[in-house]
């Protein structure tokens, strides 16, 4: 088994590498399914032993050596795991941060390339997530539908011939898929497009939400775009769903990048690299400013106004600048004053070291 | 007649709605009518009223009709006290919580859930899609079976019987099947 150290590297994982299918718009693709087992209370109602059999059965299914997995899994409970560790887990999206919370009786299997990880007793008795690079759903609920599979044929699923999986939450019940694409869209952002796409979404049975910010406020323009419905569809069309209008929404944010750039070109050159400029010399980041100018950083590059820096070195700095990488880089709890300081020393090293790199 | 929801404005629209059996006629205004889309009529007598709205306030942000939805408190709707069997949960509580507590309250409560399962899933009440390897067997034929008895349906009404008999037949095979997996099955 791997251990967890390993998880915890700020080296982007495999779905944060970016270059691929859209990757300049479309930074990654998320499946979850929610799968309960029968004869046990949900995890908000059951009792502990019922917690520590589900956890038993969940994980002696995976961890089995007659699986024979392409890619090995490890298995980490909440319980011992300090809250460091158990904070890094959520930024990098390995955990959800309700089963960070679940130190009782909640736990992780994870495959040893971070792209698919199995929660134990979160809202439901497992979700099985599976995360890929760019816009890559078939791929992503192949992976998952075979952990699905596996798991099916060993445990008892709570399923009703007309109701489909039954999930704790009815907005999951049927199929118990949520697919996701996490975009970057951040020409569509400054041109006020995103009121009225986020209102045709949700008449498509989509849902918008912002990402690595609080609540609907987006930080850094990212969005993370996602069926609302479950039940009565597929899996196949709610993949070709979102599919098709992620695909859209990139048609609509490069139409908005060639826009900004025949009516602001100079205007928005100066915005984007002066935001270089805040990552490069600042002294104190907050993480929403830091988030906001990589986003600008980011759109200067794909609009060629920046020179390249590779999407690697800029995911890097994505994930190491939230709070709980920071603080596991430092090595010691940073209050929020200290972790700007630490924030903008650790961008201004990254970026100079990939401008050395470069001058080689 | 006057609306029986708002008491004030002409009641244009019956609504009728089969409850525990019982046929229950309403009358109601146009603008109510928007606002109620008949879901909370089923709730019990003595529901919170605002019980529904936060939970689907909660999920949808607030409803339009929340706005001047007004309790309704002459409804002759019985009170459901049935709770489940495997962690009674309540209707009432579930409406309360939006959450299950286990997988038997679907059975517990599958007469009120498509009303639910509606609001969520844009109309939707029945899963299409993957089924568990274990159960696909049992689930495929019952599926087919639906099917044939649609065709069955048509057969007669366009006067093919021989078709007709033909599909009952082969409905009759597949629910000799059906049951072996089980008992021994009985002639009809
Ligand atoms: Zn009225
Ligand atoms: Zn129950």
């Amino acid at each position: 088994m791997t251990s967890i150290d390993h998880f915890l590297k700020s080296k982007p994982p495999l779905w944060m590498r970016g270059d691929i299918n859209y990757g300049d718009i479309i930074m990654s693709t998320r499946i979850r399914l929610a799968r309960n087992l029968t004869g046990f209370r949900f995890p908000r109602a059951f009792s502990d032993e019922e917690a520590l059999q589900i956890d038993k059965l969940v994980s002696s299914a995976i961890i089995d050596e007659e699986n024979n997995l392409d890619v090995p899994f490890s298995y980490f409970s909440l319980h011992d795991m300090p809250a460091l560790q158990r904070q890094v887990l959520v930024e990098k999206h390995l955990i959800s941060p309700q089963l960070a919370n679940k130190t009782k009786m909640g736990s992780i299997l994870v495959s040893e390339d971070e792209t698919i990880s199995i929660m134990i007793n979160e809202e439901d008795h497992i979700r099985i997530q599976c995360l890929q690079p760019g816009l890559q759903l078939d791929k992503a609920y192949h992976l998952a539908d075979e952990m699905d599979r596996l798991l099916e044929e060993k445990l008892p699923y709570a399923f009703d011939d007309s109701f489909g999986y039954l999930t704790s939450c009815p907005t999951n019940t049927g199929t118990g898929l949520r697919a996701s694409v996490m975009m970057h869209l951040p020409a569509l952002t400054v041109t006020n497009q995103m009121g009225p796409l986020i209102n045709t979404m949700a008449r498509l049975g989509m849902v918008v939400r912002g990402i690595y910010g609080e609540g609907t406020e987006a930080t850094g323009n990212y969005y993370q775009i996602s069926n609302q419905i479950t039940l009565g569809k597929p899996e196949e069309d709610i993949i070709l769903d979102l599919q098709s209008v992620a695909e859209q929404i990139v048609q609509k944010e490069i139409g908005a990048r060639r826009a900004l750039l025949e009516h602001a070109s100079i205007a928005v050159s100066d915005r984007l690299n002066r935001s270089l400029g805040v990552l490069q010399y600042a002294r104190i980041l907050s993480s929403e400013e830091a988030a906001n100018c990589l986003s600008n950083v980011r759109l200067g590059i794909d609009l060629g106004l920046i020179p390249p820096i590779p999407d690697r070195v800029l995911n890097e700095c994505m994930l190491i600048m939230q709070p709980g990488f920071l603080q596991q880089h430092a090595g010691t709890t940073l209050q929020a004053n200290e972790r700007d300081v630490y924030r903008a020393s650790i961008i201004r090293e990254q970026l100079q070291m990939n401008n050395t790199d470069s001058k080689q | 007649m006057i609306c029986e929801n708002c008491k004030q404005r002409p009641a244009t629209i019956t609504v009728t709605q089969m409850k525990n059996g019982k046929k229950l006629t309403r009358h109601y205004c146009d603008v109510c009518n928007k606002q109620l889309d008949h879901f909370h009529l089923n709730l019990d007598s003595d529901e919170d009223p605002n019980a529904v709205q936060k939970l689907f306030s909660s999920w949808f942000g607030t409803p339009s009709w929340s706005v001047q939805a007004v309790p309704i408190s002459n409804t002759q709707t019985k009170v459901q006290n049935d709770s489940c069997p495997q962690c009674g949960m309540t209707y009432r509580k579930f409406l309360e919580e939006g959450k299950f507590n286990c997988p038997t309250c679907y059975e517990t409560f599958k007469e009120q859930l498509p009303q639910v399962l509606k609001r969520l899933h844009n109309g939707a009440i029945e899963h299409i899609g993957k089924v568990p390897g274990s159960i696909n067997e049992s689930y495929q034929m019952k599926r087919q079976i639906e099917a044939l008895r649609q065709d069955m349906k048509s057969a007669v009404e366009e006067e093919r019987f021989e078709d007709a008999a033909s599909i009952r037949d082969q409905v009759r095979e597949i629910e000799k099947k059906l049951q072996s997996g089980g008992e021994e099955s009985d002639e009809h």
